[in-house]
């Protein structure tokens, strides 16, 4: 059986090191720095540090072995860490990532990234309503894997699924990705609005409208709308209205009690793609000739510029229009 | 008469050999063609038969598939000499049911093996020798008509360099041609292209290519001989059966992975719009992955790669049929013309004496040559990575250690390789005088009306107009803004848009639109230039779209972002 890699210690990264481990996978998990393995045992992880089958690195180089390498690491430290990983592989290996993130004011998405900085074509992307926390303790749960390579989907199943992991596959690899974005940001939402008291109604109207634009803005990036209301778009989105608490609704709530945008990070721990997508969806939207009220808005609370009574006004004065 | 001329273009003729030819060991490949055609035809066969014959559901829904599209295409046909294919099309579909496993299969046995003998091609080198010598003379024949005669008594190759430059690293093609395929994929924007082409080959010593050239374009005995001769295969567009295109796409496989080297236009048609490609169709780029996979199973190292190669006209000869054609309601616009301006002769004459006056007026500039999967080769045909590390280019059709076939994965790598073509044209682009002239005007054109469609804008005829000097300097400031992009590697000019200066520009431009096309594009009277066709100037400056905004003067800026537009609208024309 293929050794499986994985980039990043956080979370999620220990969570999919956790599943292949317990599929029978040898795994090497690569984290930065010298002094990583040791701050998890810190923390008591030694369930997963002690499976003889997991080897924590901190030399990309180890990965070289690996068929199939998972990234779990913020989208902003992805360009500089793609390259450098890219120095040890070729055509063989399989990457797949599971960030919410897209690059830059192009809104790159990051399997075009990994095929821009690495030799590796056969990419794709982890999502859908999977949390780590269900990843690591094996409960019942579902994603998706978006890619065009049956391989590359035939090697996530393979790694990780198990009888309470089903895993769904799309070849809208580019879809797969924008979706998951725009739930990141729609999950802000859902966590400001409960915060506010916002009802059910008003709620689903913003989400179900977000969801739309969603699609809407990834039509120009090579997205197809069909894949918005499966299981990388709306399927996330109900798991986090149903409250699988996610950081991106914790960080809404914390803004809505009047924390500032620094606070609130600092409260939820962990990276949250969303804070710095909401104003670029809302400035390429604008860029490509489309309509993105919702993610404008969500991008202004961001900035701060608007109360949470106005970001309400501003989403209920829109003229409503045909679907 | 009539009926000598099909006989002519159904059955092209070849020359009676009376000695066979013996290929000289540093010969191209295509030289071996002939004595390997039988083989090649019967592997496309067998293949092709072999993937249709696996069950009698596939049997059935093959046969009814090409049955129902041969119908409807001779009924199309009709008065031709079709009515005896017709009626054994349609006596298949009513026994179908009734038909033997054995009588299906030999029912699709027989119409591939037909197929794939009409799509087959001959490779004369005679007609080689003759064509490269033939073609620069019946060129200069047209545009030099004094020294016409003596270049043809002295039988001397006359130099066509003025009128064509040939730019990129032909010698790293020269290198990588012994040491696997090249497949040339072009844009496309008239059917002087693979003319263009095949004598772009021949001036930088590179070797002859086969292509699938429309059967619109065998319909002319003299070109059918010429085009059938010289490693041409026929593509006959009206043939929508999927059979067809299985054969089409296996006989290109087969000859690639046979070392022939290729060319095909990924656009699918020519341009209609000017708009450099930005959807490609990939099928015969797919051959090529899937040959390049198919000899690493068998355990034959032989190479693949592309060349993304640009021909860019300072005038195309079938402009105004083509802008019309995109310009029409959408859905109606036509995928085959078989009326426009290449065959008329008189349209080539008046064409071609126009080219005399234009030094430079088309540069063929061939790109970076990629491996199958989009990374760059060196000289020796190794592939290198993001980093500027080697790799074998053949682990990417690996799984477990070793290569293995697989339609959907290579079907997968095509698009993204689609993905770098796309990006590789526009880098690769070579923008012409003509068609930034046109973009300035253009651009004027719109921000003079807001608002207005781009239906309402073509119809204004000489509404619109520009001071000359006014012209002369806005195109002055582009070409500077140009020279910018061009520094960052984002655009490149051709030699002459590169140093004139911006009054000869603009003279340039006026002088070849004035006296080909039908209508003049732009007339300069008492120094100010009125717009006079709007659609002729969409379509020359159409090839600036991506780079619109990124050249527009503050004031112009919302007319270039929406001339940008045009991109995302051109694609789904």
């Amino acid at each position: 059986m293929s050794a499986v890699g994985v980039v990043g210690g956080g979370l999620f990264g220990r969570a999919l090191a956790q599943a292949a481990a317990r599929n029978g996978h040898s795994v090497v998990l690569y984290t930065r720095g010298r002094e990583a393995p040791r701050a998890f045992e810190a923390e008591g992880e030694a369930e997963i540090f002690g499976d003889e089958r997991v080897r924590t690195s901190n030399q990309l180089a180890d990965l070289r072995d690996a068929g199939l390498i998972f990234l779990a690491v913020p989208s902003a430290y992805l360009p500089e860490l793609a390259f450098e990983l890219g120095k040890h592989l070729d055509g063989r290996h399989l990457l797949v990532h599971v960030s919410r993130g897209l690059v830059g004011q192009e809104l790159l998405t990051l399997t075009r990234l990994l095929r821009q900085r690495t030799p590796c074509r056969r990419v794709g992307a982890l999502a859908g309503p999977l949390s780590a926390a269900a990843l690591a303790e094996d409960v019942p749960a579902g994603a998706i894997v978006g890619t065009p390579f049956p391989e590359v989907c035939a090697s996530v199943r393979e790694a990780i699924a198990s009888s309470s992991l089903l895993l769904y596959e799309s070849a809208d690899v580019i879809g797969v990705e924008v979706a998951s974005a725009m739930v990141g940001l729609l999950s802000l939402a859902v966590g400001y609005a409960r915060g506010l008291g916002v009802g059910p109604a008003p709620l689903a109207l913003v989400l179900t409208r977000g969801m739309i634009e969603g699609a809407r803005i990834g039509g120009p990036l090579g997205a197809q709308s069909e894949t918005f209301y499966g299981l990388s778009g709306m399927g996330d989105l109900l798991a986090a209205v149903a409250g699988d608490e996610r950081p991106e609704v914790a960080l809404g709530e914390a803004l809505a009690r009047g924390q500032t945008l620094d606070e609130a990070v600092r409260g939820v721990g962990g990276h949250i793609e969303s804070v710095r997508l909401a104003k670029r969806v809302a400035d390429f939207a604008r860029r490509v000739g489309e309509r993105a009220p919702i993610a404008g808005v969500v991008a202004a609370v961001l900035e701060g510029e608007l109360s949470g009574e106005e970001a309400i006004a501003a989403l209920m004065a829109r003229p409503g229009g045909r679907e | 008469m009539t009926s000598l001329f099909r006989a002519l273009s159904e059955r092209p003729l070849r020359l009676p050999r009376l000695t066979t030819y013996v290929p000289n060991p540093d010969d191209p490949s295509i030289f071996w063609f002939n004595s390997e055609r039988r083989t090649i035809v019967e592997e496309v066969i067998t293949r092709v038969v072999d993937a249709h014959v696996v069950d009698r559901a596939t049997l059935e829904l093959t046969l009814n598939d090409t049955a129902r599209h041969e119908i409807a295409r001779l009924e199309r046909a009709h008065g031709s000499a079709s009515g005896e294919t017709l009626d054994a099309w349609k006596s298949v579909v009513r026994r179908i049911a009734r038909m033997s496993d054995e009588e299906k299969r030999r029912a699709i046995y027989d119409t591939v093996a037909r197929m794939a003998r009409d799509v087959t091609g001959n490779f004369d080198p005679r007609v080689y020798q003759m064509a490269s010598r033939a073609v620069p003379i019946l060129l200069t024949g047209v545009m030099r008509p004094s020294r016409f005669p003596a270049s043809l008594v002295r039988g001397e190759p006359p130099d066509l360099g003025e009128l064509l430059t040939i730019q990129g690293d032909v010698e790293k093609l020269r290198a990588l041609q012994r040491k696997g395929a090249l497949v040339y994929v072009p844009t496309h924007s008239s059917n002087l292209d693979s003319l263009v082409l095949g004598h772009a080959l021949d001036r930088s010593g590179l070797a002859p290519v086969i292509y699938g050239a429309g059967k619109n374009l065998f319909t002319n005995p003299i070109i059918s001989f010429f085009m059938h001769n010289l490693g041409a295969y026929r593509v006959d567009r009206t043939v929508r059966a999927n059979l067809y295109k299985e054969v089409l796409k296996t006989y290109s496989s087969v000859m690639i992975e046979w070392g022939y080297h290729s060319l095909f236009f990924p656009g699918g048609t020519r341009s209609r719009s000017g708009l450099i490609e930005n959807r490609l169709k990939l099928g015969l780029a797919g051959s090529a992955v899937e040959a390049f996979s198919r000899n690493q199973v068998r355990g034959i190292d032989r190479r693949v790669f592309f060349v993304p190669t640009t021909i860019n006209y300072a005038l195309v000869l079938e402009a105004e049929t083509l802008v019309e054609d995109w310009l029409r309601e959408e859905g109606r616009s036509r995928y085959i013309i078989d009326d426009d301006e290449f065959s008329r002769v008189d349209r080539w004459v008046a064409f071609f004496r126009k080219l005399v006056g234009l030094r430079g007026a088309c540069v063929l500039r061939f790109g970076e040559p990629l491996d199958p999967f989009g990374n760059s080769v060196d000289d020796e045909g190794r592939s290198f990575t993001p980093s500027g590390a080697t790799i074998d280019s053949a682990t990417y059709v690996y799984r477990g250690g070793r290569a293995t076939l697989d339609p959907r994965r290579d079907a997968a790598y095509t698009r993204e390789l689609g993905e770098v073509l796309v990006e590789r044209y526009r880098g690769e682009s070579v923008l012409m005088a003509t068609q930034l002239v046109a973009h300035i005007l253009f651009r004027r054109l719109v921000a003079n009306t807001p608002g207005m469609d781009l239906f309402g804008r073509i119809r204004l005829r000489g509404e619109i107009s520009m001071d000359h000097d006014e012209l002369v300097e806005a195109v002055g400031r582009a070409r500077d803004a140009l020279g910018v992009l061009e520094a960052a590697g984002v655009v490149r000019m051709s030699p002459v848009l590169h140093r004139s200066p911006p009054e000869e520009l603009v003279a340039r431009a006026l002088a070849a639109w004035s006296g080909y096309h039908r209508r003049q594009a732009a007339r300069e009277q008492n120094a100010v230039v009125f717009i006079e066709d709007p659609t002729l100037l969409l379509y020359y400056q159409n090839r600036l779209v991506p780079f619109a905004e990124r050249i527009a003067p503050e004031a112009e800026l919302a007319a270039a972002r929406e001339i940008g537009r045009l991109n995302v609208v051109g694609a789904s024309r």
